[in-house]
């Protein structure tokens, strides 16, 4: 398992628990993605408190995972992220397509 | 191929047979990472990823046999080589572990702990020969087929000097692509993409890719349209569209060259800013556009940006293995610290071939995290 979920009100918190996101643990992520989105979940929020670094495979296992909620009608928020993790999104537009947020408190209209 | 220390993980609740063949496997070489329990050996996984599993298959809870089938359920650990160490010699177990779980082989617990490290660095090794002759065999198999993702020389654009480096991730053409395409007499229309991913999988795409950016700068051409946002919105459309693309994202940027003017237009999907470097005040810009990742939404808007060079000004595109890179088992990206790096070189004459001198020197098969590549535009 690379998340660890657990309700909290009605968002679906999943913590990523590896600090390296990268190519070798991408398509178990997206597995795990897909899952919480098929059962349903409407506002999952991925908490990247421990991750230090994503890769660009990680990268589209995330916007994967993303078109598939948007085709679900469900949101995903990204929380806790690491400044250099934050600079890249930015730098490569990303941050446009999702909802980031400092912490999962902050997420406001789920 | 990944060289360099191999990596096992060792599976068994009994703690002096598992610290006694911890300690064999070092003394080899070996990184060995030691797990208790299958339960345990899991949570490793999350975190490492041992070349080989060597494991035991009587423990409490969760057994060799159960471990090994949700090893076989996860598309990161299904295709580790596994052996199971027991002290069964039931044939019908035996059996059972080697064809349905897959199992590469079963050592008895019996077997004399040196034997056992010589046997596991054979398989390895007949294991790391099986993937570098894949390897070669997949080389082959494109070069036959002449398909290049790179292409093999610059082009000559009157008024421009044209150069670029390009370092494969690991040796395995990857998801990095560069593409010169000559329109007319008067343009040139420069490319370069990153599909999302690593290796002979993203490498597989970018000539989807590849070959729509073709089309897009054909048919805009046709309508007269020189304009690299409209070539990236038409781009973006059809790989949207493309059921074999589903799923597969890619960065793109594309500088049209015009000789006559020796104006530059600048249109970017989802690409790391470029560098603009100003000769005459030896300074190094970024310019962004706003463009999406080509893939992620059919309705995307792309903007253009034009940048008009004085001699010597030189335009730098680049993909973002040049941003990462590996020390001490971490990884870290960093835009600014490249664009730091670079700078000094660039001051120099000559700076594009001292920029790539630096490059091949700073990133080596130890250091590398993914595909690299840069292309050079220098005003002459």
């Amino acid at each position: 398992m690379i998340l660890e979920n657990k309700k909290v009100g009605h968002i679906l918190e999943a913590t990523i628990l590896i600090t390296e996101a990268n190519l070798t643990n991408a398509e178990q992520f997206k597995q795990e993605m897909f899952d919480l989105i098929n059962k349903g979940n409407q506002h999952i929020s991925l908490n990247f408190v421990r991750v230090t670094y994503i890769d660009s495979s990680f990268l589209g296992a995330m916007v994967s995972s993303l078109k598939h909620a948007l085709g679900k009608g469900a949101e995903i928020y990204l929380t806790d992220l690491k400044k250099d993790i934050i600079d890249l999104l930015r730098l490569i537009r990303v941050d446009k397509v999702f909802k980031i947020y400092e912490r999962i408190n902050d997420i406001t209209g789920a | 191929m990944a060289e360099g220390k191999k990596k096992i993980l060792l599976v068994d609740d009994n703690l002096f047979l598992l610290g006694l063949l911890a300690k064999a496997f070092e003394h080899e070489g070996f990184t060995a990472f030691e797990a208790a329990s299958a339960e345990h050996a899991l949570l490793l996984l999350e975190k490492e990823r041992p070349e080989i599993i060597l494991s035991d298959y009587e423990m409490p809870g969760m057994d060799g046999f159960a471990f090994r089938k949700h090893l076989l359920g996860n598309a990161t650990t299904k295709n580790i080589p596994f052996v199971f160490l027991t002290a069964h010699n039931n044939t019908e177990l035996v059996m059972e572990g080697l064809d349905e779980l897959m199992a590469v082989d079963f050592i008895d617990k019996g077997t004399p702990v040196q034997v056992i490290v010589a046997k596991i660095d054979n398989l390895l090794s007949t294991v790391r020969e099986k993937q570098a002759l894949s390897l070669l065999e997949l080389r082959k198999a494109a070069e036959a087929i002449n398909v290049k993702s790179v292409p093999a020389k610059t082009p000559t654009i009157n008024g421009f000097e044209i150069d670029f480096w390009h370092k494969p991730y690991q040796g395995y053409p990857g998801g990095d692509f560069i593409d010169f395409i000559r329109i007319g007499t008067r343009y040139t229309c420069v490319v370069l993409g990153d599909v999302m991913g690593k290796k002979w999988t993203a490498w597989f795409f970018t000539f989807s890719f590849l070959s729509y950016i073709r089309a897009a700068v054909r048919f805009c051409v046709s309508s007269g349209e020189y304009d690299p946002a409209v070539i990236l919105q038409k781009t973006n459309q059809v790989v949207c569209e493309d059921e074999a693309l589903v799923d597969v994202l890619s960065s793109l940027s594309l500088i049209l060259v015009d000789e006559q003017t020796g104006h530059l237009a600048y249109a970017g999907a989802g690409d790391l800013p470029l560098l603009y470097f100003n000769s005459a005040e030896g300074v190094l810009t970024s310019i962004k556009t706003s463009g999406l990742l080509l893939g992620l939404f059919s309705s995307a808007k792309y903007d253009a940006t034009s940048i008009t060079l004085q001699k010597n000004d030189q335009i730098l595109i680049f993909s973002d293995g040049l941003i990462e890179s590996v020390a001490a088992d971490r990884h870290t990206s960093n835009y600014g610290l490249f664009k730091e790096n670079i700078c000094p070189f660039l001051r120099h004459k000559n700076g594009f071939a001292a920029v790539k001198d630096h490059l091949s020197q700073t990133f080596t098969d130890a250091t590398q995290a993914d595909d690299c590549s840069i292309i050079s535009i220098i005003k002459k």
